[in-house]
């Protein structure tokens, strides 16, 4: 069984649409830039990958993640073909933060806040009528989760098409403690570079609306979901775990029934951190090592910045992208690449250019030792 | 939106476990507080297998052990004896994080950074409460957090349902928690109670295998954009037009026959928040574990939220068949 992707839509620093940001991907030009959501003097580091659209310069503002999210899900319906009435149309949105950076701005700065609006329903209510919407906190593999949440719905014949989205901004908590807890301070977001450092934090949103193939379809689908895979590796609350990263990818495959030979590209989760790096390439190395060339891989995280939430259907996004361009973005600043990732056909430099590739895996991991893995499909 | 659990895809539920202060059980959730005082969050939060863990974590854990136990899922030593990568846990809390946020942020603007402790990482993720709890048991399944509002404890015994129909996992542990917190306090404008509960839920075919007894049934789950008609959507899931032999929610009209008996747990025991769903399924299995007619109506949500939810649930038996 497959579900086709009818429509898609994305915001981040680099782009406010998939195909901007596509297309600044394939540039490699470094996208880092200075802190802007917060006095920098606060922090060891003074780098993000944020969305500059405050009203006021250095005065941050509610409901970032919500105003995203929203425009998302609005270009995605606008590529489907669809209109803004999401009344029965299930909403899925998964999200590291919520909207506890306006629950921040509240607490410190008296700035309204209903406890409604930590999660995204009141939004999507008012904008698109929607009544079936949930909001999924699923850490960096939330996303992919909402999607595997999606997918079972439409498996399960409780609707014909969904929309499943993610958003999540910068929150001062979370991006303090990661400052304080990464021993060195990143300069720019470095996925399988020696150089690597750590996780910078992104900002942004995306959304894709996936429906029931077959007779109900119309037009030509974006591409086509195979599978998505979600566990828990249940041993660590930060680090990863090979084990269930290797189960996820595993699983990933046999629920889309194709074999590690079959997939043509890997979207790396990629987020920069030693511990992700290594882990990551090594099990990518160990799932692909049967293979005379394995597939070529990238990792959008060294441009966009950790986007949290949104990363792995952003990651999605990019992938069906490259699918349909026959073209890979490369992993910006990868220069010399860490020993266990020497193997890999991490693109370099340039985008790469890809004719025929059809079957794509995206990986997302996050705190908690949560796993996703999706394979997507050329339409 | 209406979901259905029909005979093929039947879940029941086989346990149940409380952290809420004052209560001992989830029989308590029906009658009078227990006389031994019940639950003391001073206490019950305390111990070395809670260091570091966040107070909805630690909640969290404390409801879901004796869930499982009372699933005969736990050995004598306490380990999990069921089916590790096909167990999934599904957590609802809406504001477990948020006092962790904001001390954060008064943290940062006082000391800066360097003033955090880095063991706080893990509770800056909404999800922090599944990941310690699956931790705790190595459940390797899915873990899956919602935060959706009011309706967010009866939408996670929805989502768990859905794992199990999916073929994802065959138990799935759904707790719900939500902290008492001086932020928590501030946003919802009146003092909250430390709560958490959690119901252990297998498919009938999972408990059945192992002996467990099936203890009451999952008849079906509905969204709405109010309460009567998210209930008048479950209720009409029943073989013939019938009343409830108990409603946990309001208040609100649900459209229920007068004269059904009413228990809102949030009168008695204040904002339950994202928990609430969770607590009405664990006392809605006490319900029917004693004497209690059948079915049991579920309500979230309604008027002055965003939407309404509700569930069914059966003595025993599974809802009947719909398409």
């Amino acid at each position: 069984v497959t579900w086709d992707i009818t429509g898609m839509g994305a915001i981040a620093n680099i782009g406010g649409s998939p195909r901007a940001i596509f297309d600044a991907l394939c540039t490699g030009e470094e996208s880092v830039s200075p802190l802007r959501a917060f006095p920098a003097d606060k922090y060891r580091g003074g780098y993000a990958y944020e969305i500059d659209d405050r009203a006021r310069p250095g005065r941050d503002e509610p409901l970032r993640a919500t105003r995203w999210l929203l425009d998302a899900i609005g270009q995605a319906l606008a590529g489907a073909g669809l209109g803004e009435d999401l009344t029965d149309v299930p909403v899925l949105v998964g999200t590291t933060l919520r909207e506890q950076r306006s629950a921040e701005l509240w607490w410190r700065e008296g700035t309204p806040l209903d406890p409604a609006d930590l999660d995204f329903l009141p939004a999507l209510r008012t904008r698109f009528g929607a009544r079936d919407a949930w909001t999924f906190a699923n850490a960096c593999s939330a996303s992919l989760y909402a999607l595997a949440m999606g997918a079972d719905m439409l498996e399960l014949g409780m609707a014909d098409t969904v929309v499943v989205a993610g958003s999540d901004s910068l929150t001062e908590s979370a991006f303090g403690t990661l400052d304080r807890v990464q021993n060195d301070i990143p300069r720019a977001l470095r996925p399988f570079d020696t150089s690597h450092k750590g996780m910078l934090m992104g900002e942004g949103a995306v959304a894709v609306v996936l429906s029931r193939g077959g007779e109900t379809a119309t037009g030509t689908p974006e591409a086509r979901l195979r599978s998505v895979s979600a566990n828990c590796d249940a041993r660590h609350a930060t680090a990863p775990d090979p084990e269930g990263i290797t189960r996820a990818v595993h699983d990933a495959h046999r629920r889309a029934g194709v074999g590690a030979g079959d997939i043509d590209l890997v979207m790396c989760h990629g987020s920069g951190t030693p511990r992700n790096d290594e882990t990551e390439a090594g099990v990518l190395a160990d799932v692909f090592a049967g293979r005379a060339t394995g597939p070529l891989m990238t990792a959008v995280k060294s441009m966009t910045g950790h986007t949290l939430g949104g990363s792995g259907l952003l990651s999605l996004v990019m992938a069906v992208l490259a699918l349909r361009e026959g073209a890979v973005p490369p992993v910006c600043g990868l220069t010399e690449p860490i020993p266990a990732a020497a193997g890999l056909r991490l693109v370099r430099g340039s985008a790469a250019a890809a004719p025929g590739l059809r079957l794509a895996q995206v990986n997302a991991f996050g705190l908690g030792g949560i796993n996703a893995v999706a394979v997507v499909e050329a339409s | 939106m209406t979901g259905t659990w029909d005979g093929r895809r039947a879940v029941t539920v086989t346990g149940a476990g409380l952290a809420v202060t004052g209560l001992a059980a989830p029989a308590d959730l029906l009658g009078p507080p227990p006389a031994g005082g019940g639950f003391d969050p001073a206490t019950g939060l305390k111990g070395r297998d809670l260091r570091n863990l966040d107070r909805a974590s630690r909640l969290g854990v404390r409801a879901a052990a004796p869930a499982l136990a009372d699933a005969g899922l736990l050995d004598e030593d306490g380990r999990y004896t069921g089916e590790a990568t096909r167990t999934a846990v599904v957590v609802s809390s809406n504001l477990g994080t948020l006092d962790m946020a904001c001390s954060f942020s008064d943290t940062i603007a006082r000391d800066t950074v360097t003033g955090l402790s880095p063991l706080g990482l893990p509770q800056t993720s909404s999800n922090v409460v599944a990941g310690w709890v699956a931790i705790r048991h190595g459940l390797r399944g899915p873990n899956l957090t919602v935060c959706n509002g009011a309706t967010g404890g009866l939408d996670a015994l929805f989502w768990a349902r859905n794992l199990i129909a999916a073929d994802r996992a065959s138990t799935v542990v759904v707790v719900g928690a939500e902290p008492s917190g001086e932020a928590v306090t501030a946003l919802l404008g009146t003092p909250v109670t430390d709560a958490a509960a959690a119901v252990v839920l297998e498919s009938a075919a999972t408990a059945a295998a192992r002996g467990a007894r099936p203890r009451a049934g999952l008849a079906g789950y509905a969204r709405a954009a109010g309460l009567p008609q998210a209930a008048g959507k479950v209720r009409g899931l029943l073989p013939a037009p019938s009343g409830c032999g108990l409603w946990l929610g309001g208040p609100g009209d649900a459209g229920v026959p007068a004269g059904t008996p009413r228990l809102d747990l949030q009168e008695r025991l204040g904002p339950l928040s994202g928990a609430l769903g969770v607590l009405q399924c664990a006392a809605a299995l006490a319900h029917l574990d004693g004497s209690g007619a059948g079915p049991v109506l579920l309500t979230a949500g309604g008027a002055g939220h965003e939407a309404a939810a509700a569930v069914l649930l059966n003595r025993s038996n599974p809802g009947k068949d719909t398409p």
